[in-house]
């Protein structure tokens, strides 16, 4: 070890007892001196002094041991003593250090992260909530289903009567079209009873909350409170804001407050920007009064189911609110017959159901054992691995372990020395896990942030001392885990054997233990490889799929006919009026919308031979005139759809495929077809069209049938006023485009708000996000697998290799050449990379099915991805293999046999 | 290890404490200067083992009895002076007192009256 010479000096100013020592040799070497000088003045020759003052004191580093001794006597004395020795093995085995924290790490800041967020979703409140004493109430089905929502009259019910719980409040989620001379704005809104902000005890703090009287149909119209966010995008943050008028879906209001800057609502997503009283908004909206009873199916939606959340009174706990709301609903249930049979309520802290309180929050605790036993599994694997690198560190050491023992280390200070660079190894990981989870929590928020509100983000990445402590435990946990092995040998080695002979005594036998970790790690690595594999190949594939049209000039605008139309037909009319008015923008080539039905059923007319009641399912959507021109594909036969009112028979468009499916060999204009189970519809083919992917929907379902369509006339297919998606194929700049077309809006109509432009391709991206996202979390997953599996597979490898030391020289005496040692060890890694191999293949093909609703455009068994598995591993394993095995092949077989 | 000629006493065991406490009555000293004090005024009879001189000495400095100084002799040479505490001192006494208790019993035991 020469190279830990130029330690020295810095050893000495960062340990703490290294001025003792310097003055403890002075002390001792002043005494020798003294004495050499009385020798001298009594007569005696230099040499003769020096000599006899030596041999008068004695052994001087016998002297200086039991010095120390004195000084290392008490407890805190010796633990200092250990944590150095503890610290050494910074200096004394740096790659075993490293290789172990990066295990260690790897392994504990995956487990914090996913803890983390799992944490965050289930137990934290949404921003600017004190949730302490608030519950949620939920529904249980008899099919474990949870309905987070009961009816408004239940919920009425349930608040007059209830005794251990304090204010109850009721809320709808809804989207809504806001219009104030300004503009409008589609946003998130939350009808609400007029006691929520009191009873979720938020403050209001400009303006005011609503009062009870508000609670019934004001004549002078709805009171509105709008989010801090609203109020600074929308009002410039003017506080004149207060009494300004507005529309909410077309109907007057006055806002009366703003919220807190960080309140968005009781859930994490999505994120409120409006809230309305529950009473006066359904009834304008329905045009009848709420509160009537009645199934489920008779009600109105708006204003009739709602979510409940309340206070726990002070003086009842939340089991007293259990059994007294299970007795409250039986009697709802015996009362009314249309109150739901099969259902039970269910009270949770409101902070678990942030997230949602439907199947999330329920089946959370469910999530975080499963988790749990996971965690410790993958734990226990990794510890297992330290405590192979451990292993292998003590078999070398094991010499210098039975000669501090024979020189009187006890036992339990052989094993307080392990546990000390145990320590050192688990404080080193714990840091670097921390380092290492708050990098992968910001990737995971990242991930996120374009799909979720940046509430859920936010609480995603918040530092938590709870998660903290939680990687803490695992870390000190693992820590004894993995350095009882090593201690656990110390403790019943027989010392004389490694005494006499060097290296002679034979660790004992190979473990079987540890190569069965090694292959099922390396089996999980496989396993997380190929799915990353599949994953990512299915995403270049994705991307080189034809959608059949140019998506690159066409904008996707979703507006809201809820601020201008009061009904079905008056809000199809509405959005024809825009796209009338849209096409005369100037860059604007073509505008059309569409949405899509339900998947359907659809039948041939009987005329044609052979093809009588042939029923297949297809993609039903209702489009707008110009549909076809503006994603740019012509009609291959007839003609496009226009609006189409007041035809007697429904024209249709179906896809080519689709066609000569339904008509073979023959033509397809002026044929019927019925869609719907009980052909509810009749239509006739007036065109047909491109195979094309209209939705951009290459992923549901296979792409076999994503591009298979029937096309029918949005006149055809009313719906309530809501949000609609029109599309735009544009010429020249978006940045002159986009503004003229929120201009022509509100032009045309300037209740009706914009509420998203994008391009069709961001559209696509979105759309992709999920498969994304697993790509990178399962990569992320696969490569610390990878690295957890190999280093594993190293320290086994490497750890049979020392044991075997002695066998190599022998054999290399005997005129083994190196390239016959080289292929033994190789041969052993590769057995276990072999059976780790087929074990992992085994379960990717498990798991594939799984799998391959996310997949696009490959099977589960993409030979191509199991392939680079194959190579991947083999590599990489290969790598692993060789240092020890070129280590074995040099092994000088004098210097083995020697020690002999 | 056990070289001692005839003439030279070993020390008996929790004498050493004392011996020392003692010596340094009469003023700060180092460690070479309390063995041979302690040789003189025994008459050359009792040499004190130097691996066990250092050993006590530091045990005496972590119970607060004696303190310690790097000073310089008359010589030039840096050396390391120990003196007696308030505590040391009321150490020596009680330890005097154990001894002579010692003695008294054990003189009794060797000669009964």
């Amino acid at each position: 070890m020469t190279w830990r010479r130029p330690w020295t000096p810095l050893r000495r100013l960062l340990l703490w007892r290294a001025q003792e020592d310097l003055d403890l040799d002075d002390e001792l070497a002043f005494h020798l001196a003294e004495e050499t000088r009385l020798r001298i003045d009594r007569g005696a020759s230099p040499a003769d002094a020096a000599r006899g003052a030596r041999l008068a004191f004695g052994n001087v580093t016998v002297a200086k041991e039991a010095t120390r001794g004195v000084w290392v006597s008490g407890a805190m004395e010796r633990l200092r003593q250990d944590l150095r020795s503890g610290v050494r093995i910074v200096t004394n085995a740096p790659v075993l250090l490293l290789s172990a924290v990066t295990l260690v790490a790897l392994v504990i800041g995956g487990n914090t992260t996913v803890y983390s967020i799992a944490h965050a979703i289930l137990s934290k409140p949404a921003p600017g909530i004190p949730a302490d004493n608030l519950t949620t109430l939920s529904w249980v089905r008899d099919d474990g289903f949870v309905e987070p929502e009961t009816t408004y009259a239940n919920y009425l019910d349930l608040a007059a009567h209830s005794r251990s719980l304090g204010p109850m409040l009721a809320q709808q989620y809804l989207r809504v079209a806001l219009g104030h001379e300004n503009g409008s704005y589609g946003l998130w809104a939350a009808a609400v009873s007029t006691n929520y902000f009191q009873t979720l005890r938020v403050p209001i703090p400009l303006g005011r909350s609503f009062t009870e009287d508000e609670n019934q149909s004001a004549t002078s119209g709805l009171v509105v409170v709008i989010s801090d966010r609203a109020w600074r995008e929308y009002f410039a943050a003017a506080s004149s804001v207060i009494g300004a008028a507005v529309l909410v879906n077309g109907m007057p209001g006055t806002i009366i407050g703003v919220t807190a800057p960080d309140f968005r609502g009781t859930q994490l997503a999505p994120s409120v920007d409006v809230w309305v009283p529950i009473v006066p908004f359904a009834r304008a909206t329905n045009g009848a009064p709420l509160s009537g009873r009645g199934t489920e199916a008779e009600l109105p939606f708006v204003g009739s189911f709602v979510g409940v959340l309340a206070q726990v009174r002070r003086d009842a706990s939340l089991t007293q609110a259990r059994a007294e709301l299970t007795t409250l609903w039986q009697r709802l249930q015996a009362q009314y017959g249309t109150v739901p049979q099969n259902r039970s309520v269910l009270l949770l802290p409101y902070a678990a159901t942030a997230g949602g309180n439907g199947p999330l929050s329920t089946q959370g605790t469910t999530f975080l054992a499963i988790f749990s036993v996971i965690t410790v599994l993958t734990l226990m694997i990794v510890c297992a691995n330290v405590a192979n690198l451990l292993l292998g560190r003590a078999t070398v050491r094991q010499r210098e372990l039975a000669l501090r023992q024979s020189l009187g280390a006890s036992r339990i200070r052989i094993v307080r020395m392990l546990l000390a660079e145990g320590l050192v190894i688990a404080v080193l990981a714990c840091v670097a896990a921390y380092i290492f989870a708050r990098w992968m929590s910001s990737v995971v928020a990242g991930l996120v942030t374009p799909m979720v509100p940046p509430a859920v983000a936010q609480v995603i990445t918040l530092p938590d001392w709870t998660v903290a402590g939680y990687a803490l435990m695992l870390a000190l946990g693992s820590m004894v885990f993995f350095t009882l092995a090593p201690a656990a040998r110390a403790w019943k080695q027989p010392l004389l054997p490694w005494l006499k002979a060097g290296e002679q005594g034979v660790a004992p036998g190979r473990s079987r233990l540890s190569s069965g970790l090694v292959v099922l790690q390396l089996a999980l690595a496989v396993l997380l490889i190929t799915s990353a594999g599949l994953a990512s190949r299915s995403i270049v594939l994705f991307a080189t799929t034809d959608l059949g049209f140019d998506s690159r000039s066409i904008l996707l605008a979703t507006v809201n006919t809820g601020g201008g139309a009061a009904d079905p037909q008056a809000s199809a009319t509405l959005l024809e009026r825009l796209r009338v008015r849209l096409q005369a923008v100037p860059g604007i080539e073509g505008v059309s919308y569409s949405w899509s039905g339900q998947r359907a059923n659809v039948r041939a007319d009987a005329l044609g031979a052979g093809a009588v009641g042939d029923s297949l399912v297809t993609n039903v959507n209702y489009i707008g005139p110009d549909y076809l021109r503006v994603y740019g594909v012509m009609p291959l036969a007839g003609r496009e759809l226009g609006f189409e009112d007041g035809h007697a028979i429904t024209p249709a468009v179906v896809t080519q495929r689709l066609a000569q499916r339904l008509w073979p060999g023959q033509p397809a204009i002026g044929r019927r077809l019925f869609v719907g189970p009980q052909r509810q519809r009749e239509a006739e083919i007036v065109g047909v069209a491109p195979d094309v992917y209209f939705n951009g929907n290459r992923l549901n379902g296979n792409p076999q049938t994503g591009n298979v369509y029937v096309l029918l006339p949005s006149s055809q297919g009313l719906r309530d006023p809501g949000e609609r998606t029109l599309s735009l194929r544009y010429q020249g700049r978006l940045d002159v485009v986009a503004p003229a077309i929120s201009r022509a809006i509100r032009n045309e109509d300037p209740r009706v708000p914009l509420v998203r432009l994008r391009t069709y391709e961001a559209e696509l991206e979105a759309d992709f996000w999920p498969v994304r996202a697993l790509m990178t979390l399962l990569t992320m997953f696969a490569l610390m697998s990878l690295i957890v599996a190999v280093v594993g597979q190293y320290a086994v490898i490497a750890f049979d290799m020392r044991r075997r030391v002695r066998e190599f020289g022998v054999r290399i005496a005997l005129g083994a050449s190196s390239r016959q040692i080289l292929t033994a060890v190789l041969t052993e890694g590769f057995r276990l990379t072999a059976f780790g191999l087929a074990i992992g293949f085994g379960l990717s093909v498990l798991t594939g099915a799984g799998l391959s609703r996310a997949l696009y455009g490959i099977t589960p068994t993409d030979p191509l991805t199991y392939g680079s598995v194959l190579l991947l591993l083999s590599v990489i394993s290969l790598a692993a293999c060789s240092l020890p095995a070129v280590r074995a092949s040099r092994v000088n077989p004098i210097s083995t046999l020697r020690q002999e | 290890m056990a070289r001692t000629r005839p003439h030279r006493l070993e020390l008996l065991q929790g004498t050493l404490d004392l011996l020392i406490l003692r010596t340094l009555q009469w003023g700060p000293q180092h460690g070479h200067g309390i063995s041979v004090a302690i040789r003189t005024s025994s008459h050359d009879v009792l040499h004190i083992d130097h691996g066990s001189l250092y050993p006590a000495l530091h045990r005496l400095e972590r119970q607060g009895w004696v303190e310690a100084e790097w000073k310089t002799t008359e010589n030039k040479q840096r050396a390391k002076y120990y003196r007696l505490t308030a505590a040391g001192r009321r150490q020596v006494q009680a330890e005097r007192d154990r001894w002579a208790r010692l003695t008294e019993a054990i003189g009794r035991v060797l000669d009964p009256a």
